[in-house]
């Protein structure tokens, strides 16, 4: 038996602790917006806060998060309020959306520890892959939050 | 909900107006006879068959529900699409909803006769058949307004979802007009709004999906949950030609493998299972000679040999193009090559399938659901018609989407085990059996008068083919995908021979955004680059001289260079160039400025990019999909590359596939010609002029020409 807390929430799960956090959430948990894409780390689809830092979630087992707090997008604000998310629709970001549930993760990260971070500093922090190329509009979008 | 009576139908174009009434609401849209799928999605919504086989349904709540026809892959259709809708029916955006619509043929596009998103043609093929249901609707709204109050027609005005009556206090709305409307005859040529009174055609409504894709809402193929579901991983044979020839023992942590003619499906408890489990597999494999032959250099010197070799097949003759060269002053004779490339999607390939006694359930990321159908119908002995196909979000789909190699696995795993199985590639997977963009090698002999205009051009392309490889052409025909962005030139160029050859590696083949474009825009714009450098011409001076016959594309060139501020030098250590592409029914032309920070390494600093797509329906999704394109086309053009070793793709993952990031951005400016020709499409032609604008500049920048593919 194995224990996570996300999202202010307490579970116990069944799932080995071995398994890593992406699929405890997405199929133990059902918080599908978190999203499986390269399963080595790499593109940052996955993306989540564990106790406020940025992780993959593919590269963290259970056992790694059990003693931490995760957030996933599900849980960054219960009405999609967050001024990232607003920051998102008004620049309006996603084109097919995969991505941006970890983009806009890395982006909040970003800005708790840079509240207005300079273009170079957007360029470091925001690793994530977009095939669909809205690397510009997120660009955008976090000078728009951090002007907030 | 439920029909409260039989359809009233009225001709159309292309079937039948119907409406109907249904409990809470109202239906108007194109039907034509009912097919299995649609009533059967019609039961299990709860509604009547006729209301289903509508684009239009308007809630009592005065909710405005319009179904698509086109997968939403990142492109914007379920924005775009409402928004013709919305524009004739009068109502608040706000009110506005987008709904996939079910597999069946009464939702295929018309501009294409099938329900495919490919060929950016959802605008295109969709624009006046939404407008006419729209409008269809808005005209029955005011009449049952006219009825209730006992007023002439044309005394009813249709405004944000309310009818009002002229010179009266009288005015109700359209959820409380719903019912009555759906008992009027359906007019079969409403008049449609002209462009000067538009109100949301050729406005940047904001897109309707992206509130839900910032929450984790939005629901893709592979986030599928129903009941009972178990999860699954697939093997495939490493090399694309193999078969299995025995899967091995089932791996503790799987609850049943399928074998499948190239692949084994591992079916487990959760996709983590699955993916271990498959880790564990030892299945042996049947592996032909000919795959020996499925290696890269093999492929490219195979390829070089029918470049000088084989006989090809006319794509188009105009002139005398060999003899107009032989003539010429001044020729060139240059050879381009692209690689193979993957589509890598960020969402990987998925599909969730149910089959039980003589029906099938698929929730699919697909392009094609028809094909989907048919494909899941196949595997289970039925017609198609007892296919359910509930088309999800795709994550990304780039032409992938539109196979149904993985809806025929997910439906196999599903029929063999009985439950009902979501299938996720892995991501290995995903990337090593793909249908690859073709490879092709481009040879280019031109020549220049003394008056420094070309008087002959001759193109010859040497590509496998995706039409042939699945039997839609037959052997010596030309493949007008292979050849598409070759023919058809925008430039004035009287002699013309355009040749195709099919080279036959049996590499797996399929549409990658913006198909052949990707292949024939880079080798064309490149030619006409280097021509224009042997003239001694201006790149931008020395294609407006060919295109006096073309005024668009030349108002497109002039618009991109004024954006670029052309005539002005670029900064010190930095060069431009500029490639056009016409395809798609829309003309981009794009400016590369590049820079290189240390010996051979490219960095492309800016890009601006000028686009004529005719009526705009949405210019942020326009913007939005030139950027896009832009992103995709650079990917590509710098580092995209799958390479095969007898039959073994690699790279498999995205550790070893470079794409571009946040911090290898230019920043693009994006201008939109107005215009009030037909709308064009504009997902894919922002891709293929990118990469020869890339290579142009660089070949201004350094005196370097490079004519192979990627360029780092």
């Amino acid at each position: 038996m194995a224990t996570l807390n996300v999202n202010g929430q307490k579970h116990v799960l069944s799932a080995s602790p071995s398994m890593p956090l992406l699929w405890a959430l997405r199929d133990v948990l059902g918080l599908t917006g978190t999203k499986y894409g390269c399963g080595i780390g790499e593109c940052g689809a996955c993306t989540v806060l564990v106790d406020g830092s940025t992780e993959r979630s593919c590269d963290l087992t259970i056992a790694d998060a059990s003693e931490s707090s995760v957030t996933t997008i599900e849980g960054l604000s219960p009405t999609g309020a967050h001024p990232v998310q607003q920051a998102w629709i008004a620049e309006q970001v996603p084109q097919c959306g995969y991505c941006q549930s970890g983009m806009i993760l890395a982006a909040v990260r970003l800005l708790r520890s840079h509240p207005k971070p300079t273009d170079a500093q957007i360029d470091a922090a925001m690793s994530n892959i977009c095939v669909c190329g809205t690397y510009q509009r997120v660009r955008a979008a976090i000078h728009r939050a951090a002007g907030q | 909900m439920t029909a409260h009576r039989a359809p009233a139908t009225g001709i159309s174009r292309r079937g039948f107006l119907v409406s109907a009434v249904v409990a809470g609401g109202f239906a108007v849209g194109f039907a034509s006879p009912l097919s299995g799928a649609a009533t059967r999605a019609a039961s299990a919504a709860g509604q009547s068959a006729a209301s289903v086989n509508t684009w239009i349904r308007i809630g009592t709540d005065e909710s405005i529900t319009v179904l698509v026809g086109s997968s939403e892959m990142g492109q914007g259709v379920y924005t775009s699409l409402p928004q013709l809708v919305a524009e004739e029916l009068m109502v608040d955006w706000a009110r506005v909803r987008a709904e996939a619509a079910p597999a069946d043929p009464l939702f295929a596009n018309p501009g294409t006769g099938a329900q495919l998103t490919g060929g950016s043609m959802s605008v295109r093929g969709y624009y006046t058949a939404l407008r006419t249901a729209g409008a269809a609707a808005r005209d029955m709204l005011r009449q049952a307004a006219a009825n209730k109050f006992g007023v002439a027609l044309a005394d009813c005005v249709a405004a944000n979802g309310v009818v009002s009556v002229r010179g009266t206090a009288n005015s109700a709305s359209y959820g409380q007009l719903a019912g009555l409307a759906a008992a009027l005859p359906v007019p079969a040529n409403p008049a449609l709004t002209p462009a000067s009174e538009f109100r949301l055609i050729g406005k940047p409504l904001q897109r309707l999906d992206v509130p839900d894709k910032t929450r984790g809402a939005a629901v893709y193929g592979i986030d599928v949950r129903v009941p009972g579901m178990q999860h699954a991983a697939v093997v495939h044979c490493p090399s694309v030609l193999g078969t299995l020839a025995s899967a091995g023992p089932k791996p503790a942590g799987a609850s049943a493998i399928v074998a499948l003619s190239n692949a084994v499906v591992v079916v487990a408890a959760t996709t983590w299972d699955a993916m271990q489990a498959a880790r564990q597999l030892r299945p042996s494999w049947n592996i032909p000679a000919a795959a020996g032959n499925l290696t890269s250099e093999t492929i490219s010197s195979q390829a070089s040999q029918l470049m000088k070799s084989a006989t090809p097949v006319v794509a188009e003759s105009v002139g005398n193009a060999p003899a107009a060269i032989t003539g010429a002053a001044r020729t060139i004779d240059v050879t381009y090559q692209v690689p193979y490339l993957p589509h890598a999607a960020m969402e990987p390939l998925s599909c969730t399938a149910s089959v039980s006694a003589g029906q099938c359930e698929l929730w699919a990321p697909t392009q094609a659901p028809g094909f989907a159908a048919a494909a899941a119908a196949a595997v289970c002995g039925i017609s198609a018609d007892k296919v359910t196909v509930h088309t999800t979000l795709l994550g990304g789909g780039l032409g992938r989407k539109f196979e149904t190699d993985f809806v025929v696995q997910a439906v196999q795993a599903a029929k063999a085990v009985g439950t009902p199985v979501k299938l996720t590639w892995p991501r290995e997977q995903d990337f090593g059996h793909d249908q690859y963009r073709p490879m092709a090698l481009m040879r280019i002999r031109a020549g220049l008068s003394t008056s420094k205009t070309i008087t002959g051009w001759w193109d010859r392309i040497v590509s496998p083919s995706i039409l042939f490889q699945r039997g839609w052409i037959p052997a010596g025909a030309n493949d007008s995908q292979a050849t598409d962005g070759a023919t058809e030139l925008a430039y004035g160029i009287s002699n013309r021979l355009v040749e195709y050859v099919r080279h036959p590696a049996a590499i797996p083949v399929g549409f990658w955004r913006s198909v052949g474009n990707s292949l024939n825009c880079f080798a064309v714009e490149s030619a006409i680059d280097e021509l224009a450098l042997a003239a001694g011409a201006d790149p931008i001076a020395f294609r407006l001289g060919m295109l006096s016959a073309d005024p668009r594309s030349a108002a497109v060139l002039r618009a991109v260079a004024k954006a670029a501020n052309w005539t002005s030098p670029p900064a010190a250590g930095r060069a431009r160039g500029v490639a056009l592409t016409r395809s798609f029914g829309s003309i981009v032309a794009q400016i590369a400025e590049v820079s290189s920070p240390s010996a051979g390494k490219i960095k492309v600093e800016r890009v601006w990019c000028a686009v004529d797509c005719g009526q705009v329906v949405n210019p942020d999704i326009v913007e939005a999909q030139m950027q896009g394109g832009i992103v995709h086309g650079l990917s590509a053009a710098m580092w995209g590359r799958t390479t095969f070793e007898r039959g073994v793709a690699t790279p498999v993952n995205f550790d070893d596939y470079k794409v571009t990031r946040m911090r290898d951005m230019p920043i693009i400016a994006v201008t939109i010609l107005a215009s009030s020709q037909p709308p064009g499409g504009v997902g894919e032609p922002g891709v293929p002029p990118i990469a020869p604008a890339v290579a142009n500049a660089w070949a201004r920048l350094t005196g370097t020409r490079k004519r192979s593919l990627p360029l780092q």
